[in-house]
Order: structure tokens, then C-alpha cells, then sequence
């Protein structure tokens, strides 16, 4: 009987790394080692690590640490023809950038998650931004911190300000134009309506602007170069609130009215003050810096202040 | 009582009843109730003079006394009631737009002697006013009665309370103090008397012959009896003028807010509840719109409708001064005192913040009162102020204790990195804060005024001296020439600076009152408050 040897079966390798591939597209969250020994069942240990070493080196997967152990993850095709010429640290940073978002990611974090050493760290930093794969931000809050996004991503509100920081600096004198136009643009409203002499419902309702309309016409004044959503306009608006020149309704609105939000809407209206300048401060003493030093007999007295002698020669 | 409480209260008593009521009233202020002997010992004055003394403080409802239980009798002076006398030029005139000139001498006499019977105030007030009128006419008596009665009926004055005619039993003796006692419902009940008569000149030489024969026949009749309302004595009502003003406090921030004929209905329903409502209640009585309408000033002819629509804009608005407590009677409505008093005193913070330390601040300000507790990041994102500038604000704000620092710790060691630091405003010690201030304020001014005139001592005697010269000799009917030499005695610089010293003593009061204005709504606001 002549012995049937029985080629153990040789997988092609590429074979065995398509199929892996393969077995990732199915499940693109990952897969653990279980899974490919599952569907390979006749293949040695050795032959699929070397495959999955193949593929990670070339680029074509990635390797994730989970509970179950390690994950085994498709790459996106144009990232992994960028990386070529990187080496694994580099990719490595590179994908935890990737994870932060738009939010960016600060370098001593980017230390932490991959406990790589910081010189390595700033070489690593320095290549990826040569190669223009990544860009440095720096934030509004810490002006010294610099935050590292990918290259094409904008950055989020939180880290430049948005609408009022135009490279880091806040626009004050931009905030307080917008501040003027819209209180103007109340009190022109206000006025016209008081002039009509009906009766005093329409008086007040039509007195009243919403904060789409505020919104149109600050676009329709054209002063922005900046495009100026009705959040902003409503930020702007809460703060004549807080100069206690504009008083805010919000009321029930039809949804799909002009300017309603989740069925509701704001309306402003320009109010005068509720009192004069009050007696206190019409005396010297009143604005005197320092009050708590005078008393009579001493270096400053009431019998000597200079603030109270200016005073009367008004 | 604080420093300047005392300092105030020692330098109106001084200003207004001379050294000895000074020293007993400061005295008392400071240590509370004493016993006669006591207050001798202490301020070292003679027994009679202190005994004057307190005679002088108890007449103007300055100071109270109390029978203890051992018998002896204790001595309080009431600071609050000193410190009053500071608004005695805004009671009278208050008094004068109410109830026209009449009214503003009958309170003016009544302020000056802390007690009167109405017979005598009468006569006094018939007298002055016949003063000031034209030669030949003279005042009636029952003009001033009348308006006597009115300000009765208004409760701008009140009986003071009497000894009880309880029988008294000739063995038990006299107790040491008497205690007086006044029904409520006797309060505001005029006495009927016929007082006939009209009001004398002091310089009767004008006057006919028979005028003055009348005259002295009524006179020798009168002072032969005491007159008929002896014993009942009437005392001005502070807190009905108190009321007052803290109506038209509200009245006035609706006129400013919204616009004449809402303040002109505020008026109206806090009219109608003057004498129904106690000064210390949170709202008023609830009036219906019927009500209001039947009882608005007869020149407002605004139609039903239109009344209603104000009522419901004035309920909607975020002022939340008049509030709608209900729907019948085409529904009723109070008007929320206890709000409007807190949005009075609100504003009047605020305005000190902004006159002090700039409009940004006060942004900053009115964003803690709105919001309660912010973090500094929080303040700079609503407030739109760059970072730095609101940090300066923030900490000139907080040095100053407008703002306070709430800490709230994240860990047990409260590392201050690991902290949140919350910035809020607390009304109440701010109000009270300010109102220390306007104390020492108005005491500087007080202090600044007397400095002034006693620097300009002898200039104000020169010319006193000659216009006395001046008087008389018009009396005795100089000429024209002598008139004018005596004139010029007093030089042309000098009558400038006289010029300048009346000018700025008339400032200086009227800054007096300006500030007792601010003190008025801190101190109406923090009593209500510390009510509720």
C-alpha cells in the first residue's frame, strides 16, 4: 500500500491574508485572534501571526488592545498609502491624533497614551507636520498650549472662540459695535411704535423685535466679515440685557415660523432705566476712593477733602 | 448701633436742640436704656439739665422711658427716630404738594414741637399765614381746621398716646412712670371744637380800631379758660409719610419704565389701599377693575377696555410690581410692594456700580444678580469682556464687597487648584453696606457744612449786624442816602464770598437730601426683607 502523504495544506499567504482582510471587512469593528483561528481552523499559530504581521506592516490593519484581547481592524485605503513611509511610532501618533477630533489633543497627552519619550515625541510631531499630515492650533484658553489636529479638520469653537477671536485676540471693539446697532436698532423699533398712539397691546407687541429679525438686519448692515449665526446675535443680545437696556419674552411660536427654535421664540425689547442716578452718588463722597480713611481730625477729613472743595466750585 | 450711626445721630441732635440734648441723646444711643442717675454720672452734667434735657427728647419722640420691675425707670433714646430727623424737609414738603401751604405749616409746627394740642397749632398756623398774606386779610380759622381734619382723616397725623383716667384709689400712690396707652380706633378721631377766630399779626398797628378792640376782648376771654382739647395731643405719623414716598418711589420707576397712564392706574390702586393696607404688608388689598375704573382721576377718560389691557400688561410685565390675584369682579389685582421695594433697591445698587466704577463693571454687575453664581471663566463668556479687563473688574469689585467668593471644593484637602471659585452678589449685606456709607456721608456733609460756616464766622456777623442796623432804621424811616452808607459797609469781595457761602451751604443741604433719598430705599428695602 503505498503511503498517501498527505501534504499538509501550504496556504498561499497571500491567500491567508485576504482572507483576514476579508474576515475584517465582515466585522468592522475588529476581530480577535479566536475569530481567525474560527475560520482557519487548519492553519498553524505561526502562519497566522506572520500574516497578520505582514498586514500590519504594510499598513492594512490596525491593532487594537481590547478586554478580549487584542483586535485586529481594517485601515481605510488612503491612510494606509500615506503612512508608507512612516514608521510605527509615527503611525502611532498619528492615530491618536486622528482620535482627538477637532478638538486637538495637547503633546503632554499625546506622552500619556503612547508612552513614547517626549524627544521622540517632538521629533515624531515635527516630521508629521512636514509631511502635512497634521497642524498646530493654538488655544484660546492657554495661549501658550498648542493643540495638534489633523491636517484638513477645522477646529472646534471651544479651541479658537468661534465668531468673536480673530487669531486668538477677542474682538472687543467688534462685540461692542454689534452691541450699539442692535440696541439702535431697538430703540428705533420702540420708538416708532410709542409714536403710533394706539392702544397699548399693539404698542407693546410691536415694540417687540425677535432675534431673527435682529439677526437679518445686522447681516443686511454688512459691518461683519465674519458670517454671524443667530446664537451669536442672541449672545450679543443677553449682554444689553445685562446692561439693563433691552428686557427678553420668550413666547410660544408655531414650528416653522421664521425664527422659531424647538417651537418657541425670543423676542427683545429696548427699555428705558428704572431710576435716575441715585442720590448717593451725586456727593463726593459717594465715588471717594478713600472713604474708609476719612474721619474727622485726621490726615483726610471732610473739613479738608479736596474731592468736596472742587465740588462746590461747580 | 454702628459708628456712623452714632456720629450722625450726635451731630443732628446737636444741630437741632444744642450741647446738653447732644451729649444725653449720644449718651444713650450708645448705651442703651439707663436710669436717671446714671445718665447724671455719666455725662456729668447737672441733675436739672439732664432732667430738661430728657423732657426736650421724650416731646420730640426722640426717647421712651419704661417702669422696670424694681421700680426705677429707664431711659431709651431711639435711634431710628433721631435719624429721621433728617427727613423732616421731605415730610413737609410732601405735606406742601398734598395739602398746599396750610398743610405744610401745620406739619412744620408739629415736626418743631413734637406734640401739640390742635387748638394751639391752629392758632399758631393761622397766625404765621396771616403773616405772609396781603395787609388787610387775615385767615380763617376754619380753613386750618379743615385741613387739619383732612390730614386726620389720611392718618398724616395722630394722637399721642394719653394717661388712662383709670379711678384711682387715694391710698395706692401715683405709679412712677405713667403708662400711656391710645386706642387704635382713637388714633385718627378729631375732637370737635368751635374754634372761632382768625389769625393775628404780630404788629397790630395796621389793623382798624375795632379790629383791635375785638381783639384784645377775645384774647382776655381766652386766656381765662384752658382751652377745650386739653390733654389731647397729636404727633406726626412717620410712617404714613414713609408709605408715601415709597409710593411714589413705585410710581415713579412705572413712569419711567413703561408710561404715564400706567403710573397714573399704580397711582390710583395704591391710593385706594393707603389707609386699608399696613405699611409692613407684602401687597396690597386686591382691588378689582371695576374699582380702579370708578375711582381713576376724574381728567383720565380711558375706556373700560383700555384700563383692562393696561391691567393685563402691567400684571404680564417682568417688573412684576402689580400682580393678578384673581378673576372676578373683571379681575382683581394688588400691587406687589414687597417686589417693587427689592427692584427700587436693585436699581439703586446698580446705579452705584455703574457711577462708580464704570458701565462694564456694572454689566458685569447685573450678569452675578441675574445668574447668582458664576465662574470667572462663565463671567468673561456672557459678560463678552475680554478675559483680563473682566479679572480687574472682578477683583476691584470683590475688594470692594460688592461681589463675595462662594469655594466649593472638589477634593477634602480644598487644594485651591482643585477648587471652584463661584462669584455671587448678596443684595442684603451690599444694601446694608451702602447704607453705612450714606450715613458717613451725610455726616461728612454735615461735618463739611459747619466748617464752612464757622470759617466765614465773622463775615456772617458783619452782615448780620447790618442788617439789623439796616431793619431798624427803615423802621424809624431813614433816608435813602443813610441806608446806602450803611449798605456799603460791607465790601464787594466780602459780598461775594457770602454769595459763594450761601451758595454752597444751600448745596451742600441739598445733597443732604439727595442722599437721605438712597438711605430711604436701602432702609425700606431691608426691613422688608428682614419681615419676611
Amino acid at each position: 500500500m503505498a503511503e498517501v502523504k498527505v501534504k499538509p495544506e501550504v496556504s498561499d499567504p497571500m491567500d491567508i491574508e485576504n482572507r483576514i482582510i476579508e474576515l475584517c471587512h465582515q466585522f468592522p469593528h475588529g476581530i480577535t485572534d479566536q475569530v481567525i483561528q474560527n475560520d482557519m481552523p487548519h492553519m498553524e499559530a505561526q502562519q497566522r501571526a506572520m500574516a497578520i504581521n505582514r498586514l500590519l506592516s504594510m499598513g492594512q490593519l490596525d491593532l487594537l488592545r481590547s478586554n478580549a484581547g487584542l483586535l485586529y481592524r481594517i485601515k481605510e485605503s488612503q491612510n494606509a498609502s500615506k503612512m508608507k513611509g512612516s514608521d510605527n511610532q509615527e503611525k502611532l501618533v498619528y492615530q491618536i491624533i486622528e482620535d482627538a477630533g477637532n478638538k486637538g489633543i495637547w503633546s503632554r497627552d499625546i506622552r500619556y497614551k503612547s508612552n513614547l519619550p517626549l524627544t521622540e515625541i517632538n521629533k515624531i510631531l515635527k516630521n508629521l507636520e512636514s509631511k502635512k499630515l497634521i497642524k498646530a492650533v493654538k488655544s484660546v484658553a492657554a495661549s501658550k498650549k498648542k493643540v495638534y489636529m489633523l491636517y484638513n479638520l477645522q477646529p472646534d469653537r471651544s479651541v479658537t472662540g468661534g465668531a468673536w477671536y480673530s487669531d486668538q485676540d477677542f474682538e472687543s471693539e467688534f462685540v461692542e459695535v454689534l452691541n450699539q446697532q442692535c440696541f439702535k436698532f431697538l430703540q428705533s423699533k420702540a420708538e416708532a411704535a410709542r409714536e403710533s398712539k394706539q392702544n397699548p397691546m399693539i404698542q407693546r407687541n410691536s415694540s417687540f423685535a425677535s432675534s431673527h429679525e435682529v439677526w437679518k438686519y445686522i447681516c443686511e448692515l454688512g459691518i461683519s466679515k465674519v458670517e454671524l449665526s443667530m446664537e451669536d446675535i442672541e449672545t450679543i443680545l443677553n449682554t444689553l440685557i445685562y446692561d439693563g437696556k433691552v428686557e427678553m419674552t420668550i413666547i410660544a411660536a408655531k414650528e416653522g415660523t421664521v425664527g422659531s427654535v424647538d417651537g418657541q421664540m425670543k423676542l427683545y425689547r429696548a427699555i428705558s432705566p428704572l431710576i435716575q442716578a441715585t442720590g448717593l452718588v451725586r456727593t463726593p463722597c459717594g465715588l471717594c476712593p478713600v472713604f474708609d480713611d476719612c474721619h474727622e481730625g485726621g490726615e483726610i477729613s471732610p473739613s479738608n477733602c479736596i474731592y468736596m472743595t472742587e465740588w462746590l466750585e461747580f | 448701633m454702628t459708628q456712623a450711626e452714632i456720629k450722625l445721630c450726635s451731630l443732628l441732635l446737636q444741630e437741632h436742640f444744642g450741647e446738653i440734648v447732644e451729649k444725653i441723646g449720644t449718651f444713650l444711643v450708645r448705651t442703651g436704656a439707663q436710669p436717671l442717675r446714671i445718665i447724671v454720672s455719666e455725662t456729668g452734667l447737672l441733675l436739672d439739665q439732664v432732667k430738661k434735657g430728657l423732657c426736650v427728647l421724650i416731646q420730640h419722640n426722640l426717647a421712651t422711658y419704661q417702669l422696670q420691675k424694681r421700680g426705677s425707670v429707664e431711659y431709651e433714646a431711639q435711634c431710628e427716630r433721631i435719624l429721621h430727623i433728617l427727613r423732616y424737609p421731605r415730610y413737609i414738603y410732601s405735606a406742601k404738594t398734598l395739602y398746599g401751604d396750610t398743610g405744610e405749616l401745620l406739619v412744620e409746627e408739629l415736626l418743631l414741637n413734637g406734640k401739640m394740642t390742635m387748638s394751639a397749632v391752629v392758632r399758631k398756623v393761622a397766625d404765621r399765614l396771616t403773616e405772609t398774606m396781603e395787609d388787610g386779610k387775615t385767615m380763617d380759622y376754619s380753613d386750618v381746621s379743615g385741613t387739619f381734619v383732612r390730614l386726620a382723616d389720611t392718618h398724616f397725623i395722630q394722637r399721642c398716646p394719653l394717661v388712662p383716667d383709670s379711678p384711682q384709689t387715694p391710698e395706692a400712690p401715683p405709679p412712677a412712670a405713667p403708662t400711656l396707652v391710645i386706642d387704635e380706633k382713637e388714633m385718627y378721631v378729631v375732637p370737635r371744637l368751635n374754634l372761632v377766630g382768625k389769625g393775628k399779626r404780630r404788629r397790630s398797628c395796621e389793623e382798624e380800631e375795632d379790629g383791635e378792640r375785638k381783639v384784645k376782648k377775645q384774647k382776655q376771654g381766652e386766656s381765662s379758660e384752658p382751652p377745650p382739647d386739653d390733654g389731647i395731643y397729636w404727633q406726626v405719623n412717620i410712617d404714613r409719610f414713609h408709605q408715601h414716598f415709597r409710593d411714589q418711589g413705585i410710581v415713579s420707576a412705572v413712569a419711567s419704565r413703561m408710561d404715564q397712564t400706567s403710573s397714573e392706574i399704580v397711582r390710583t390702586m395704591l391710593r385706594m389701599s393707603e389707609v386699608t393696607t399696613s405699611s409692613s404688608a407684602p401687597h396690597t388689598q386686591p382691588l378689582s377693575s371695576h374699582e380702579i375704573f370708578r375711582s381713576l382721576p376724574a381728567g383720565y377718560n380711558i375706556t373700560k377696555q383700555i384700563l383692562d389691557q393696561y391691567l393685563t400688561l402691567l400684571a404680564d410685565d417682568p417688573l412684576e410690581f402689580v400682580g393678578k390675584s384673581g378673576d372676578s369682579g373683571g379681575g382683581t389685582f394688588t400691587v406687589n410692594l414687597h417686589k417693587a421695594l427689592v427692584s427700587l433697591a436693585t436699581a439703586t445698587l446698580e446705579s452705584i456700580v455703574e457711577e462708580r466704577f464704570g458701565s462694564r463693571c456694572a454689566r458685569i454687575f447685573r450678569l452675578l444678580l441675574r445668574k447668582k453664581h458664576l465662574e470667572q471663566k462663565q463671567v468673561e463668556d456672557f459678560a463678552m469682556i475680554p478675559a483680563k479687563e473682566a479679572k480687574e473688574m472682578l477683583y476691584k469689585m470683590l475688594s470692594e464687597n460688592f461681589v463675595s467668593l462662594q469655594e466649593i471644593p472638589k477634593t477634602p484637602d480644598h487644594a485651591p487648584s482643585r477648587t471652584f471659585y463661584l462669584y455671587t452678589v448678596n443684595i442684603v449685606s451690599a444694601a446694608r453696606m451702602l447704607l453705612h456709607r450714606c450715613y458717613k456721608s451725610v455726616a461728612n456733609l454735615i461735618e463739611r457744612r459747619q466748617y464752612e460756616t464757622k470759617e466765614n464766622k465773622r463775615l456772617l456777623e458783619k452782615s448780620q449786624r447790618v442788617e439789623a442796623i439796616l431793619a431798624s432804621m427803615q423802621a424809624t424811616g431813614a433816608e435813602d442816602t443813610q441806608l446806602q452808607e450803611i449798605e456799603e459797609m460791607i465790601t464787594a469781595p466780602e459780598r461775594q464770598q457770602l454769595e459763594t457761602l450761601k451758595r454752597n451751604v444751600n448745596k451742600m443741604d441739598a445733597s443732604e437730601n439727595q442722599v437721605d433719598e438712597t438711605i430711604f430705599v436701602l432702609e425700606m428695602f431691608i426691613e422688608s426683607t428682614m419681615r419676611k
